[in-house]
This record gives C-alpha cells, sequence and structure tokens, in this order.
C-alpha cells in the first residue's frame, strides 16, 4: 500500500470494468452530472407517452372491474384450458425481469464494461417487469381479495401450505426476487440521489433528495462499505436470478402434462428469459438514447456487445426447442411424439411458427456486424423478440393444457378481449412506471460512469490509463 | 467536529496530500470522492469493510430458517402428499436457498448501513456539495494547535480551497 509519497504510477483499474467499452466523448465528472441530470426535466413527449401508458393501464383496471362482477368466467378459459393469457403473460413479465438483475449482477461479476451505461434503466425495468408479473397470479384467482392466500402463513387450523408446491416455491422466489431487485436498484441509487440533492435548486426536491440520499457524503468510509455490500449483493444476486425463472419452470415441468414434462426446463426458460429481457432493453434503451442525446453514453459499441449475448441467448433457446422434439422423438411415448407434431403442424401451428421465426431466425441476422450496429433494426428486432417470446410462453401454455392424453381432454383456447385487455394494460402499468422513474432518478449510473472517465491529473504523464 | 477541510479537482494531487497527511500523523483523515478509485483506497489503506460478516451471519441465518420452517410445518401436521417424505430436503433447498439470499442481502444492507453510518439525519462538518461532483476533498480532524500545518500542507499540493471546520 502506497502511504509514502510518491508519484502516481498510472491509474488503476476502475471498479468495474471499462477497458473493453470506454466513452470518448466523455471527459470530465461534471458533464456526467451536467448532462444526466439534463434528462430528469419534463418534456411534451414524456407527458404524451405517459398519458398514453395511464390509458393503456385503464382499459386494463376497466376489464378487471368488469371480470370482477362477471366473475372469472369472462376471460377466455374454457376446459380444457384454465390456463391461458394471465399465466403467459406472468411468464412472459418474469422473463423480461431477467435481464436487470443479470445485467447489474452477474456483468458486474463478470466484469463486462458494457453494462456500466445500460444497467440503471435495466435495473428498473427489472422492478417494474417484476411487478408487473406479479399482478397476473392476483387477477388469475378470480377473486383478488383473497390474494393473500397466497403468502406461506397457517390457516386457522395452523394448516401451512405445502412446501412441496412449485406454486410454494415460486411465491418465496418471485418475493424474493422483487424485494432484492428493489434493494439493489436503491443502493445503486443512493450515491446518485446524493448528486442530485447537491445540484437541485428548488428546495423541495433538494430535501427528498436528501431524505432518499440518507445523508450520504461521499466519504472513503461509505464507499469501502459501499463496494463491499454491493459486490455481495451482485454475488448473492447471480444464483437468485437463475434460481428465479428455473422455479417459474417448475410450475410447468413438475406436472406430468405432455410438453411440460421434461428435465431441460429450468435452463431452457432462464436462457429465454435473458434473451427477451435484453429484447426489452433494446425496446426501452434505444429510444432513451435518442430522445435524452445519450449516444455517446450507449454508444455503438454497447449495443454490438448486448447484440452478441441476445445472439447467443437465441441459439440456446433455438437448441432447446429443437431438443424438445428430440426428446418426444428419442423418448419413443406416442403422446410427447403427437403434441409436438401438434405443435408445430396441426392446431396451433401459426403460434408455434411465429415463435420460431422471431426467437430463432430473426435473431441469426446479427451475424452481421453492420446490423449489430444498427440501432434501427435493434429495435424492430426487440420488438419482434418480445412478440416470439410471449408467443413461446402461449406455446408452452396452450398447446399442452389443450391436448393432454387422451382425445376427450383435448380442446381449443380462444382469449376474451378480457384477456387482450389486461395485455395491454400489463404494457401500460410497465411504461407508467418506467416513465416516471426515468423523470425522477438518473437514468444512467452517476457514480460508476465517473469511474470510467479519466478524472483530472495534475501531472496527466505520470502514468497511463489502462 | 473541528478540523482542516481541503479541496482538490485532480486526482493525483489529493494521493499525493493524503499520503503526506499520513507520514505526518496531524490527524485523522477522511477523503470525499464522486466515486470510488482504487488509488484513493490505497493511499488510504483503510481496513477492510466488516460487511462480509453480517452477510455470512445473515445467510446462515436464513438457510437455516428456509429449511427449519418447511420441515417444522411438515412435522407439525403431517399430511403425507405425493407420496414424498414429510421432510424432503430436495424441495425444501428451494425454500432454503431463497430465504437464504433474501436475509443474506438484507443483512447485507444493514451491515453496509451500520458501518457507513447512514441515515444521516444531521449536517455534518466536512463535507462539500462539490464532492459529489468534480471534486475531491480531505478532512483533517485535528486540534487548532496543528491546523497552520494541515492549511500549509494542503496548500502545498495544491488544494484549490483551504479552510478551518468547526
Amino acid at each position: 500500500m502506497g502511504t509514502i509519497a510518491q508519484p502516481v504510477d498510472g491509474l488503476r483499474r476502475p471498479n468495474i470494468a471499462s477497458a473493453d467499452v470506454q466513452l470518448p466523448a466523455v471527459t470530465s465528472y461534471e458533464q456526467v452530472d451536467r448532462e444526466i441530470i439534463s434528462t430528469l426535466g419534463f418534456t411534451k413527449k414524456w407527458l404524451i407517452g405517459l398519458g398514453i401508458a395511464v390509458l393503456a393501464m385503464l382499459v386494463g383496471a376497466s376489464a378487471w372491474i368488469y371480470q370482477i362482477y362477471w366473475g372469472l368466467g369472462q376471460a377466455g378459459y374454457e376446459p380444457p384450458v384454465m390456463w391461458g393469457v394471465y399465466i403467459i403473460t406472468f411468464v412472459f413479465w418474469v422473463g423480461i425481469g431477467h435481464a436487470g438483475t443479470l445485467i447489474s449482477a452477474i456483468l458486474y461479476l463478470f466484469r463486462a464494461g458494457f453494462r456500466t451505461s445500460i444497467y440503471r434503466a435495466a435495473e428498473a425495468m427489472t422492478v417494474f417487469a417484476v411487478m408487473t408479473a406479479g399482478l397476473f397470479p392476483i387477477i388469475h384467482i378470480g377473486r383478488p381479495w383473497k390474494f393473500f392466500w397466497l403468502i406461506p402463513y397457517p390457516n386457522w387450523r395452523l394448516l401451512w401450505p405445502n412446501f412441496k408446491s412449485p406454486l410454494v416455491w415460486d411465491v418465496f422466489a418471485i418475493s424474493t426476487y422483487l424485494t432484492i431487485s428493489t434493494t439493489f436498484l436503491y443502493i445503486g441509487l443512493i450515491p446518485d440521489f446524493a448528486v442530485l440533492r447537491d445540484r437541485e435548486t428548488n428546495p423541495m426536491r433538494r430535501r427528498i433528495y436528501g431524505i432518499l440520499s440518507m445523508g450520504w457524503r461521499n466519504s472513503d468510509r461509505e464507499w469501502r462499505h459501499f463496494a463491499k455490500a454491493y459486490l455481495f449483493l451482485a454475488a448473492f444476486s447471480t444464483p437468485l436470478v437463475l434460481s428465479v425463472h428455473s422455479v417459474v419452470s417448475f410450475d410447468f415441468a413438475m406436472a406430468l402434462t405432455p410438453g411440460w414434462h421434461a428435465s431441460i426446463f429450468p435452463p431452457y426458460f432462464v436462457a429465454g428469459a435473458i434473451f427477451s429481457g435484453f429484447a426489452m432493453v433494446w425496446t426501452i434503451a434505444i429510444p432513451m438514447r435518442k430522445w435524452f442525446k445519450l449516444e455517446h453514453y450507449i454508444t455503438l459499441n454497447h449495443l454490438d456487445a448486448t447484440a452478441k449475448v441476445v445472439l447467443f441467448t437465441s441459439m440456446v433457446v433455438g437448441c432447446a426447442y429443437l431438443i424438445e422434439f428430440f426428446i418426444a422423438w428419442y423418448s419413443g411415448v406416442r403422446p410427447e411424439q403427437e403434441f409436438f407434431w401438434n405443435r408445430v403442424f396441426g392446431q396451433w401451428w401459426w403460434a408455434a411458427w411465429i415463435m420460431l421465426l422471431c426467437n430463432m431466425a430473426l435473431p441469426m441476422s446479427l451475424w452481421s456486424q453492420k446490423l449489430r450496429r444498427n440501432p434501427t433494426w435493434l429495435w424492430f428486432l426487440s420488438i419482434f423478440i418480445n412478440i416470439g417470446m410471449w408467443y413461446e410462453r402461449f406455446v408452452i401454455v396452450v398447446p399442452s393444457l389443450s391436448h393432454e392424453f387422451e382425445p376427450w381432454q383435448w380442446g381449443g383456447y380462444t382469449p376474451s378481449w378480457i384477456d387482450m385487455s389486461f395485455l395491454v394494460d400489463s404494457f401500460g402499468w410497465f411504461f407508467m412506471w418506467f416513465l416516471l422513474f426515468v423523470k425522477q432518478m438518473p437514468v444512467m449510473a452517476i457514480m460508476e460512469l465517473k469511474e470510467i472517465v479519466v478524472p483530472k491529473l495534475k501531472d496527466p504523464h505520470a502514468g497511463g490509463h489502462h | 467536529m473541528k478540523g482542516v477541510l481541503g479541496a482538490f479537482h485532480e486526482l493525483d494531487t489529493t494521493v499525493h496530500a493524503i499520503e503526506d497527511l499520513k507520514k505526518s500523523k496531524l490527524g485523522d483523515v477522511t477523503v470525499y470522492s464522486p466515486t470510488i478509485r482504487h488509488e484513493l483506497d490505497e493511499a488510504i489503506a483503510g481496513p477492510n469493510s466488516v460487511v462480509r460478516r453480517f452477510t455470512l451471519v445473515g445467510g446462515l441465518m436464513g438457510v437455516s430458517f428456509g429449511y427449519w420452517i418447511s420441515v417444522w410445518t411438515g412435522d407439525y401436521w403431517p399430511l403425507v402428499t405425493g407420496g414424498k417424505a414429510i421432510a424432503s430436503w430436495i424441495p425444501y433447498t428451494i425454500i432454503g436457498f431463497e430465504v437464504m439470499v433474501l436475509v443474506g442481502c438484507l443483512s447485507t444492507v444493514a451491515g453496509m448501513f451500520i458501518n457507513a453510518r447512514i441515515p444521516r439525519l444531521t449536517t455534518t462538518v466536512g463535507y462539500d456539495p462539490r464532492f459529489s461532483g468534480g471534486h475531491f476533498g480531505i478532512f483533517v480532524a485535528c486540534a487548532p494547535d496543528k491546523a497552520p500545518q494541515v492549511e500549509a500542507l494542503l496548500k502545498k499540493h495544491g488544494a484549490e480551497e483551504v479552510r478551518r471546520e468547526a
């Protein structure tokens, strides 16, 4: 440890890795403060976006009131398909929620520099996506005022829930994930709230930021414990990310239903979740970098790096699709084989082919570096992937329930307008929270961006930057 | 707490000032920086964070509780479901794991709050809003008779501003 006076022998590597993705257009700490804080001002476009999101949310709220009044029969359920859009959308949003903690925790541990510019938005996306997902089991139970029955506590006869049930595991996994994701987001925001507190001129807002920053002073003591806590939170969150969608996949894989009872489900779900989560990061981050004039923070190098993750996870997901067919063929179990035939060439062919096109075929365009560095193409591709991943969950849930072992168990499913209203509502609810977030809190981690920026030096030639 | 505060705009001058202050032992040094810099960490050479102990204890408590609640509730009203043992350790591992992560993370945060001494309700001596922006700061808690020496040292290393805090 250097405790004697001598020249600084070059700058050390930052706490987060940045050697591979630099921000050449960002030259000072003050510039970071100025440009990130400038994103917080209200604009007309933002208000219009918020208005649309609230409207979409109100569509779903009206549908919910209607469903509560007339009963769950208003949804498109028809025996034997008693899981439909609500469960599909639940799994879809839990999957979306994966990318945030993956980017902030796993990529932090792997020292992936490209995470720095996008992880705050992705973390917020995670929290709001899990909040959105959490609505659907409550909607699905039909009597939402009984939602507390989902919480593991004993009834009046002191009978506890069955801890061997995947549905109880789900409650533990999702609630833990929401709590930890929110904590992770907030802990990272504390130093940034201190920046906002110190720059804010409005006394009321300064006071609010002062409370949120908890009196943070940027002292060496605070940074020392912050860095350690952040590292351990990342270390805990990493297996948590992998466990959550594995547990969600157990909801299906523990059943004997054809198409569900497969040990491949946990990695298949996790890869799909990362794939869809990154796509949603593009859906959000690409317009954000343009509207907020942050192209020099989320550079083409960042997009290129995320595109490689999407390409890789697309191939993992594609491989899982193909292995499912292989398992059905190799097992020699006739209901399983018939089910998979029905999935692709029978009753549900259109859904399966949308899934295969959006999740397997279109992402192969990312082998082209030109397209990986084309934000417009990435944004459109993200929409296709979002659609494809919703259909993937449709293909998992509906065809299996509609084509079980015996012909009398076979049926169809058509979502009602109530179902579709809830789907619209989920996007309205999600984007309402996200739009409120981007105007109250920094969309990029000011503190970590400053770690990348070369600090001001009296003698810049004393050493080189790594 | 009385002392002297120096504001620096350059990282290297801040590091040199810290090293000199530690060598001359004029008082307790607190360093402020807008972000984590390992150069400052090395110059300060502070103790390791004890947050990891909170993490360990919290994680162990969580995993113990997760397994215990599953086994105890199963045993309290033993209903055989799915032909499985009352205390089935494989499904209960999921509960144990999730509660371990939950309690471990929350105790990590508690450890950080306790050791970093936040939330801080009162405004404190020796802080300047510039330290969350682009400046580095050094606060030296010292007796008034040593303050001139500290001031001279900070100025020698190129502090933009040096002032006494009371």
